[in-house]
């Protein structure tokens, strides 16, 4: 504090000696110590003391002491105070000449921190010239600077308020107190240093820039008074005035600027001319010179100005009134504790001006932002999409700022509870923030161009690293690429993989790379061991073109698939050659249709739907076509058929779930939709020409299958025959194919039903470990649906041949599910503790064996219930 | 950005963070930033008893270098998406 006048560009030089009178401290002389420190003339502005301390002024209860502890908890802010404090003496006291320059050399720095924001500092060059002007006559006394400051916190506390020059003040004006109880001392004051750092220009750069060296008492007198003002207003109108501070501040130091001078000032240096530009209002230089000629211009206009806020003063009269009044204790205490408070809170508050806010948040959004959601966020995004049902709700962006919001704290829109607003901000940062990343890019990619030496980029956020950042962090395995290949079947570790580096394998590796050929050796030594090849996958994948190969080809499916799924968002073409050429559904090349063996890994069955969204029927078909005629080496048959698999792990069994649930799903939505008559007879000839029919039949997948094809051919038929579509060859066709397939199965029929070995093992396998085996069961009906479809499309001598087949099964079926009544009965009367949970469960498997098997009998016209077949009425 | 995009979808689930200090912390995820800095809200200790200075602490901001692993619940993850989001990065990578 410098209310003596004390001069405060000497703090370095005092730092100095106190530090070295500390590290001396062997011989501490009084004298010295005290030395120099009561010399300064200083002490002649003892005068003073009456108007510091109030002697005669007026003491209210709301006296501004929130300056000096905002100094005592922030030194960083000290010399801005000094500054501040120490011009209300200075303005008075005359003979007082420090160079104040030194004291706040430190804060300069600073500066370069907005270097940025130009426009800020804008206000220099019109005050430089201003600041000249000897006004010795505007002396402000602590009484008229008090005044003014509660008027600022009028206006601070009253949003929207008009701005008054605060210079000439008229001094009947009174603000109103109420504003004052509650937010003297954190809404202004603090808020007022951001400005200062903000302005450096009168502060830091008067010394050095002033054109014309007035006499520096001159300059100390009169000046800081309007610093203050300066500081106040230009804090003032930022917050309520959109109109620029350059504009006001002007005006403020034109009220007592004899014009001629104004104007040799102005013509003197270029330094207006940069002030017009920046400025939003052009026509500040017109005002400037007219205001300047007669200074009793002047309070009128700052009548004008005051207009609103006396309306605002009448509209709030009663804390006018208790301004005298003394607060009771617990009202001072309420108050006390109520400013600790607010200055907590708004201890820091202000710091940033909301450009600053609002670049910060701008760079850090543009960390986390996209212009290309999809691509750069594609899991968020679909999640989001498929958690809420498929439909895309709100926009990412906004989504975004939302967010953000929340984080920053700002979601009740500060203090004009302006949620919206801040949103419709935010949402314009994450729109700025998308601009900046699209840039981010080019400026990578010309990193990268600048040799691979990873100079850092200097961000907000500290050095950032290009090389290394959040979106491609330092990984801890670096795979080279190309070599990954060439080494494929060496690197294999899993002993099945090395069983396919026969001819096929053989075949890529060299289409792949044609030079490297070190490795043949070896496989030709592997190959003759693995020559002999069973029914088995590898041998299916090795005559495909080789489980790797295959394994890349889903991989490049998966990638076109990704990418007509991306294009199909955007809006973009679809052109599907790219997925069908990868499919190798035509491919002739290999033994087995590569597309067959895909079909053997999860994520291959697992990506069909998706491939079907973009293939057209043509393609749909040709691709059923070579299923069907290929069904044979497709390893989900082999897996779920009891013959070649007769004990499937539980991983076979999940798998042939999956099938089950994926893939049929899509063929018999295709049956179902868009296929005809001829296509289906045409699918079925396919199967029966190519395959072994009752081989396939021997598995779950492949009866299922057949089960489609024939029952919705059978479904078609009698359709047509209501309406007579289908043609008679068409008729007679269906016919011959249908005794095709029945020849295939005749006396073979049987055996879709798997041995009870095999059943047994799949409700082992199958089977929860905590429920116990009765409750366990091999769920038939797919069979029984086979049966009926069969039966259904048959003639009458066809169906008597399968009932005489699978007559055993029927009654089989029939003697297991009166079995379980018994079974049911016997445990009631065992023990009736337990059996009412195993009761129900039991009853309903006695009704799903009778369901199933009616599934078939029904379509002879039989019904079975109650251990007895009859004719179904 | 895959992981960022990932922890994205965690935002309000439960997870237990382990730190590389052998903390277990449980608690709802808040938010995830692009340096993988969780903030989690209504923490719980898994190891009270060894680490008792957590007990009184509501929520919580873990920077995201000192995480080694994130326990989360097996349902919160579409695997499936997750396998087609490492592609599409893949993908990227190689364009």
């Amino acid at each position: 504090m410098s209310f003596f006048g004390f001069d405060p560009s000497m703090p370095p030089k005092q730092a100095q000696q106190h530090s070295k009178n500390n590290n001396n401290s062997e011989t501490l002389d009084f004298e010295e110590t005290y030395k120099g420190y009561g010399e300064y003339d200083q002490e002649e502005g003892d005068y003073l003391n009456e108007e510091t301390f109030g002697g005669n002024v007026e003491l209210g209860t709301d006296f501004d002491f929130g300056n000096g502890s905002n100094q005592q908890s922030q030194p960083q802010q000290q010399p801005s105070h000094e500054q501040a404090h120490r011009s209300y003496v200075q303005a008075a006291s005359s003979g007082v000449q420090p160079t104040n320059l030194d004291a706040n050399v430190d804060l300069k720095p600073m500066e370069s921190l907005w270097s940025g924001n130009v426009n800020t500092s804008s206000p220099v060059p019109v005050q430089i010239p201003l600041q000249g002007q000897p006004q010795q006559q505007h002396v402000l006394s602590m009484e008229e600077i008090e005044r003014q400051q509660r008027q600022m916190q009028q206006f601070n506390g009253a949003p929207g308020g008009p701005v008054t020059n605060g210079n000439n003040q008229n001094a009947q004006f009174m603000p109103p107190q109420g504003f004052m109880q509650g937010q003297y001392p954190g809404q202004f004051i603090p808020q007022q240093f951001p400005n200062m750092y903000h302005h450096p220009g009168p502060f830091y750069q008067q010394g050095p820039m002033a054109v014309p060296p007035p006499p520096p008492h001159v300059q100390q007198q009169s000046v800081p008074p309007q610093q203050v003002q300066q500081v106040q207003q230009q804090h003032v109108q930022q917050q309520h005035l959109p109109p620029s501070p350059q504009d006001q501040n002007v005006q403020t130091n034109n009220s007592h600027l004899p014009s001629p001078m104004l104007e040799h000032e102005l013509g003197k240096s270029p330094q207006p001319i940069l002030r017009q530009s920046q400025s939003p209002m052009p026509p500040t230089l017109q005002e400037l010179a007219p205001q300047g000629q007669t200074s009793n211009q002047v309070p009128i206009q700052n009548q004008q100005q005051q207009q609103p806020s006396r309306q605002q003063q009448q509209r709030q009269p009663m804390p006018q009134q208790n301004r005298r009044e003394p607060l009771s204790p617990e009202e001072q205490k309420r108050l006390q504790i109520r400013h600790a408070k607010v200055e907590k809170i708004l201890k820091h508050a202000g710091l940033m001006t909301p450009r600053d806010k609002d670049f910060i948040t701008r760079y850090q959004l543009s960390q986390i932002v996209t212009e290309d959601p999809y691509n750069e966020d594609f899991y968020f995004q679909v999640y989001k999409i498929i958690q809420r049902g498929g439909i895309v709700g709100e926009s990412n962006k906004g989504l975004i700022a939302r967010a953000y919001l929340e984080h920053s704290g700002h979601r009740l829109g500060g203090r004009y509870k302006r949620a919206d607003i801040a949103l419709q901000r935010m949402q314009s940062q994450v729109e700025k923030a998308v601009t900046v990343a699209k840039e981010r890019p080019q400026k990578k990619n010309e990193d990268s161009l600048n040799a691979g030496n990873a100079t850092g980029r200097d961000g907000v956020l500290g050095k950032v690293s290009t090389s290394m950042n959040s979106k491609a962090p330092r990984r801890q395995l670096t795979i080279p690429l190309s070599t990954s290949r060439s080494g494929s079947t060496l690197t294999d570790e899993d002993g099945e993989l090395r069983r396919n580096s026969t001819a096929g394998a053989l075949q890529e590796v060299a289409e792949s790379l044609g030079n490297v050929d070190l490795n043949n050796k070896t496989r030709a030594r592997r190959r003759s061991s693995y020559a002999f090849t069973s029914i088995d996958q590898n041998s299916v994948l090795t005559r495909s073109g080789g489980r790797k190969f295959v394994l890349s080809l889903i991989e490049t499916v998966y990638e076109e698939v990704l990418e007509l799924e991306a294009n199909l968002r955007s809006g973009k073409e679809i052109n599907n050659k790219e997925l069908w050429s990868a499919l190798h559904i035509d491919d002739e090349v290999y033994e087995v249709s590569p597309y067959i063996s895909m079909l053997s890994f999860d994520k291959g069955v697992k990506i069909m739907p998706r491939i079907f969204n973009f293939l057209d029927k043509e393609q749909k078909l040709k691709l059923l076509q070579t299923f069907f005629s290929e069904l044979s080496h497709l390893n989900i048959i082999i897996i779920s058929s009891y013959k070649t698999n007769p004990t499937p792990t539980d991983a076979q069994l999940k798998k042939i779930d999956l099938f089950q649930t994926v893939f049929l799903k899509i063929i018999v939505s295709f049956l179902s939709n868009s296929s005809n008559f001829i296509e289906i007879m045409s699918l079925l000839l396919h199967l029966i020409k190519n395959n072994n029919v009752s081989f396939i039949s021997t598995s779950k997948i492949g009866l299922n299958l057949i089960t489609v094809l024939i029952s919705r051919a059978a479904l078609i038929r009698q359709d047509s025959n209501r309406s007579s579509v289908l043609s008679t060859p068409e008729i007679s066709t269906w016919n011959e194919i249908y005794d095709k397939l029945f020849t295939a199965l005749e006396s073979k029929i049987a055996n879709v039903f798997p041995p009870k070995e095999y059943i047994d093992t799949i409700i082992e396998v199958s089977q929860p470990k905590n429920v116990s085996p009765a409750t366990c069961y091999y769920d038939q009906a797919y069979i029984w649906q086979f049966l009926a479809s069969l039966a259904l499309s048959g003639k009458l001598n066809h169906q008597r041949i399968i009932i005489d087949e699978v007559r055993d099964e029927i009654f089989g079926t029939i003697t297991q599910a009166e079995s379980l009544k018994e079974h049911l009965q016997q445990e009631v009367n065992s023990d009736s503790n337990n059996s009412t949970i195993n009761s129900d469960e039991i009853m309903y498997r006695r009704e799903k064996l009778y369901q199933d098997l009616n599934l078939f009998l029904n379509v002879m016209g039989l019904v079975s219930r109650d251990g007895e077949i009859s004719e179904l009425k | 950005m895959l992981f960022f995009s990932f922890f994205k979808t965690l935002v309000d689930q439960e997870v237990v963070v382990q730190l590389k200090n052998d903390i277990e912390i449980k608690g709802t995820l808040q938010s995830v930033d692009q340096f993988l800095n969780l903030k989690l809200d209504n923490i719980s200790c898994t190891d009270e008893i060894k680490y008792p200075h957590l007990s009184s602490v509501r929520n919580i901001f873990i920077r995201g270098s000192t995480v080694r692993y994130v326990y989360l619940n097996k349902n919160m993850v579409d695997t499936n998406l997750l396998q087609d989001a490492t592609r599409r990065e893949a993908m990227s990578e190689r364009k």
